[in-house]
């Protein structure tokens, strides 16, 4: 029951502190989506139900605060984590590098998604961005995903002893 | 029932899924960007927010003062870099205002002699004990010949002793070898003078009897043959009479300064019709 009202306020915080750390490492040009990150993690390591419910929160604040459209990010952030879901019956959380890669081409597709519809949707001419955010976007989460990983490992076994029992 | 049971989950996942599509299809076509929920959301990430206004406002005028630094570092140094420039030429235009003063005063005082003379520039001092003399850049290739006057403004300065092609040495009137024939412009007194050492002279051969008072003007007397008639010597600094010498010890400040000499004009013939370089 905690973790389902603590969720929007982690939802909240986690999005705060990545608004804040995009604000001052890239002076508000580049997003660091350390929430999308979380997604994925919540895919490897929750539970379909809470796992789902967190990418709901988490695209449901992330599109109050930056989405043209509310629901465009809550509708992407669902379709990671049951990726992700899907993903950790046949990805080992160990092997590093499809994480990083799996991270990579997950913040790809949602970027080129997130073009695609603004393009078609919303009629918003964005399609210069792929190469010029997209990428190095992507790229972020791609090389953030793995050091979330490993952090969010050293957490669970400080504050469990051992590996999280979800 | 037990379908879903076993299936709840899913079941959930999938009423959410649907949920958000609908949202997102619902605010494609009436969402007008005052959602209640954005409302709250809006609130409740603006402290943060403003927190980080604040700190990459304070990292950005940090940085906008440090570059502005390194770029005022920069200009100071080629501020700096300019004055010193700006110095140099200046010094330039100094040297060159106060040479055509000089050079002025020189041509005053050619003007005002009745001799045909040569201008020559002050190559080298020899101030020594023993000689006082100078070095000027003109000689015999200039018409310059030996025991010439040399003048300055105001008066004498001396007299060519070596003339060589190009250069020539001129003795000062102060150097202890000097002896002029002068006579005191005041009372046409006539005596010798003869240097006495650095920046200074005296005038010899003047009987007791005579008539010499502090700041009298000694002038060239003419005879001898060296000096032409009528050129400032000097001014009569101190006047001793003593009872056991027939004469009295005239001591005599020069006119002209030798310690600033750089231009002087030798004369060289008595008639100005000549060519004057």
């Amino acid at each position: 029951m905690m973790y389902y009202l603590l969720l929007p306020l982690l939802s909240l915080l986690v999005i705060a502190l990545q608004t804040v750390l995009a604000d001052i490492i890239f002076l508000g040009r580049l997003a660091i989506e350390i929430s999308f990150i979380v997604v994925i993690y919540a895919g490897f390591r929750l539970d379909l139900a809470k796992g789902a419910l967190l990418a709901f929160v988490f695209g449901f604040v992330l599109d109050c605060l930056t989405s043209p459209v509310i629901g465009l990010f809550t509708v992407i952030y669902i379709l990671a984590f049951l990726c992700s879901f899907i993903l950790s019956f046949i990805l080992d959380i160990e092997k590093i590098h499809f994480i990083a890669l799996f991270g990579f081409l997950c913040a790809l597709i949602k970027e080129i998604f997130v073009i695609i519809f603004c393009n078609l949707v919303l009629n918003f001419d964005t399609v210069m961005n792929i190469p010029v955010i997209c990428l190095p976007q992507a790229i972020i989460i791609g090389l953030l995903t793995p050091l979330f990983f490993y952090l969010m490992r050293r957490l669970e076994v400080f504050l469990w002893k051992t590996v999280s029992p979800y | 029932m037990f379908f879903f049971r076993n299936y709840k989950s899913l079941i959930l996942v999938a009423l959410i899924f649907i949920f958000a599509l609908i949202m997102l299809s619902y605010n494609v076509k009436y969402d007008k960007g005052e959602g209640f929920f954005r409302k709250i959301v809006l609130e409740a990430v603006a402290p943060f927010q403003s927190f980080s206004h604040f700190i990459v406002k304070s990292v950005d005028d940090s940085w906008e003062r440090y570059v502005t630094l390194v770029g005022l570092v920069e200009k100071n140094k080629q501020l700096t870099k300019t004055i010193h420039e700006l110095k140099a030429e200046l010094l330039i235009y100094k040297e060159g205002y106060l040479e055509a003063k000089r050079l002025g005063t020189l041509l005053a005082l050619r003007e005002s002699l009745d001799y045909a003379s040569v201008a020559a520039r002050v190559i080298a001092k020899k101030q020594t004990a023993l000689s006082k003399t100078i070095v000027i850049d003109k000689g015999s290739f200039d018409g310059l010949r030996t025991d010439m006057p040399v003048v300055a403004p105001p008066g004498l300065v001396g007299r060519l002793i070596n003339v060589s092609w190009n250069v020539s040495k001129v003795l000062l009137i102060t150097d202890e070898n000097s002896n002029v024939d002068a006579i005191l412009h005041r009372t046409r007194v006539q005596g010798i003078f003869s240097g006495a050492g650095l920046h200074e002279g005296k005038l010899k051969y003047i009987t007791k009897n005579q008539d010499v008072i502090r700041g009298d003007t000694i002038i060239s007397s003419g005879m001898g043959g060296v000096f032409p008639k009528g050129l400032l010597i000097g001014q009569v600094k101190n006047v001793e009479k003593h009872d056991k010498e027939l004469f009295l010890k005239i001591d005599v400040t020069p006119f002209v300064d030798f310690s600033k000499l750089e231009e002087v004009l030798v004369l060289v013939s008595e008639e100005k019709e000549g060519k004057q370089k």
